[in-house]
């Protein structure tokens, strides 16, 4: 939602004709302006945005920058393709255009659709983005269309230039069967400084924007603020129980199903948190923990090996520590086999365990390896059940 | 009249300055603390130009202005123009300033302030620094610490000002 004044600077030059984008290039560019343009003015209502063409007889302003909507779009009918495009004027008076913009407390932003060669060298675009980096402009560029040698290191060169933390984008579009828009909207040019877009979609304007706690902060600050403390509140309240939870678990005697089964979910929640904190974790880690778990059950009696799947497949990658103490508190659990009965059924219930498995990050249920960890791990679960079978048939023939 | 260290009366939701690094932002030349810490500084980031907008609480006198940088990167030349908003580097050579003052390596190395021609800054909303070039030539200038000295205006105090009780 931040408050911006845009310009977009459109390539009508004679290498827009091109059909390389469906339906020619000229017509993709367009589509994307449109959808930019939308997306800009809904994402805070007093953004505005102007339009200029670089190619033609020369570098012509069509709107300075405006919220009105329908001007943008009326202004992209009738435009001709000619000429050669002039990169280097145009972002000058770019600039110039949002200089005077009206509501100075506005950021200020020049977006570049760059699809034929550029005939300037790097020296002078690098001086253009040191100007723009001066003044505190940000740009985006969309390298797209014809593929001169050059043309992307110099359009590299000129983000470098004038990038002042990461606030400006490049985005190289090669020509291929996605439409240029399409590919656009996953971009930063779009999606803003990592604030997300999300709230606007191609198929047309959202009602419900895609806040935190679906509530905007712009239109009810103090609600937000408060759902955030209070959920942070709730995650620290968590972390802290799901710790002292550990610490008993590894000092007391833990045969109770429910302690055992509140002391899952709690681990799920912590794990929940770490993992969130954590970057991607590779698959190899994932495997090999599992592998361990698996061992590890191997090494002891049946009747536990359920439990113990089910805590080592929970207690994932990341802490070692939270690991370590599971562990302590599943090997004094052994010794009270009426609660790890149950535990078996909650493993036998495929659903939740691959539920388990799906909502931790890094593990993909689909993937052969987890699926013959979970074939194994059911196979020794139904063994179990076989044995507690065999224990209740002796035990009600001796009746 | 005494002279006062303006740094309360100024509004700092307005202070901007133009071509810093972000890492090194101005409030470390302005602010209370930060200020006095001479390890803490403003740089420029671009080249060595930087431009400082400072709006005041109040309307001020500025007396005098104090300035001080380390001997290389220290500020040279600095103009001063009062009361005009949102200027950018492309339009700070289209008027004149109201007072512009050269530093020597010693003078910013004490940072001892430096009487301005206080005829110019007698009704000032806002005042704009323009710190041209620095001492060595270089392509980064950093300040430590930027200090006005001056007066308030007589304004008048709302908090004074008493009803008119109804008989």
């Amino acid at each position: 939602m931040v408050l911006e004044a845009t310009m977009i600077c459109i390539d009508n030059s004679e290498w827009m004709r091109n059909g390389d984008y469906t339906p020619s290039r000229f017509q993709a560019q367009a589509d994307a302006v449109n959808l930019i343009c939308g997306a800009k003015t809904q994402s805070n209502p007093e953004n505005t945005v102007g339009i200029l063409t670089m190619a033609g007889k020369g570098v012509r302003v069509l709107t300075t920058p405006t919220t009105d909507l329908g001007k943008l779009l009326a202004c992209m009918h009738g435009l001709e393709m000619g000429g050669e495009m002039n990169i280097a004027s145009a972002i000058q008076i770019a600039q110039l255009a949002l200089k005077h913009r009206q509501n100075k407390n506005q950021r200020q932003r020049i977006i570049v659709f760059a699809g034929s060669p550029i005939k300037y060298d790097k020296k002078m675009l690098e001086s253009i983005g040191k100007k723009l980096k001066k003044s505190s402009v940000s740009l985006d560029i969309v390298d797209f269309g014809e593929e001169d040698e050059g043309k992307p290191e110099k359009l590299e060169a000129l983000l470098t230039a004038v990038n002042n933390n990461d606030s400006s984008h490049i985005v190289h579009i090669p020509p291929g069967p996605n439409a240029l828009s399409d590919v656009l909207i996953s971009t930063p040019v779009f999606t803003g400084d990592g604030e997300g877009g999300s709230g606007f979609v191609a198929a047309g304007p959202v009602a419900v924007s895609d806040f935190d706690f679906g509530v905007d902060p712009n239109i009810d600050p103090e609600l937000a603020l408060a759902l955030r403390v209070s959920m942070e509140e709730e995650r620290a309240r968590q972390e802290a129980a799901a710790k002292r939870a550990a610490e008993e678990g590894s000092s007391q005697n833990k045969g109770d199903e429910q302690s055992s089964k509140s002391q899952d979910t709690t681990m799920a929640d912590t794990t929940g948190a770490t993992a969130a904190t954590d970057a991607a974790e590779p698959m190899s880690e994932v495997d090999a923990l599992l592998q361990q778990a698996i061992a590890l059950s191997m090494q002891t009696p049946a009747s536990d090996s359920a439990v113990r799947d089910t805590d080592m497949s929970e207690a994932n990658n990341e802490d070692q520590d939270l690991a370590a103490a599971l562990q302590m508190s599943m090997q004094e659990g052994e010794k009270d086999s009426s609660g790890q009965m149950d535990m078996s059924e909650v493993l036998e219930d495929q659903a939740f365990v691959s539920s388990v498995l799906a909502s931790l990050p890094g593990v993909d249920p689909n993937d052969p390896s987890v699926k013959d960890l979970l074939a194994s791990l059911h196979g020794k679960s139904e063994s179990a059940d076989q044995k507690k079978d065999e224990e209740k048939a002796p035990k009600d023939d001796e009746k | 009249m005494n002279q006062v260290d303006l740094v309360d009366f100024i509004d700092w939701s307005g202070v901007e300055c133009l071509n810093q690094n972000s890492a090194h932002s101005i409030a470390n030349a302005l602010k209370q603390g930060y200020r006095e810490d001479d390890g803490l500084n403003v740089e420029s980031d671009a080249d060595e130009q930087l431009l400082v907008y400072i709006p005041f609480l109040q309307v001020v006198k500025l007396h005098s202005l104090a300035v001080k940088g380390p001997e290389e990167e220290g500020p040279k030349t600095v103009k001063l123009y009062s009361n005009r908003e949102h200027m950018g580097f492309s339009n700070v050579n289209d008027f004149p300033p109201s007072d512009t003052v050269e530093f020597s390596a010693e003078n910013i190395q004490a940072g001892k302030p430096v009487v301005l021609k206080y005829v110019k800054f007698q009704n000032v909303r806002s005042v704009t620094i323009f710190i041209e070039d620095n001492q060595s030539g270089g392509d980064v200038t950093k300040v430590q610490k930027i200090a006005f000295f001056g007066t308030t205006v007589e304004t008048t105090d709302m908090k004074g000002l008493k009803k008119i009780e109804d008989h």
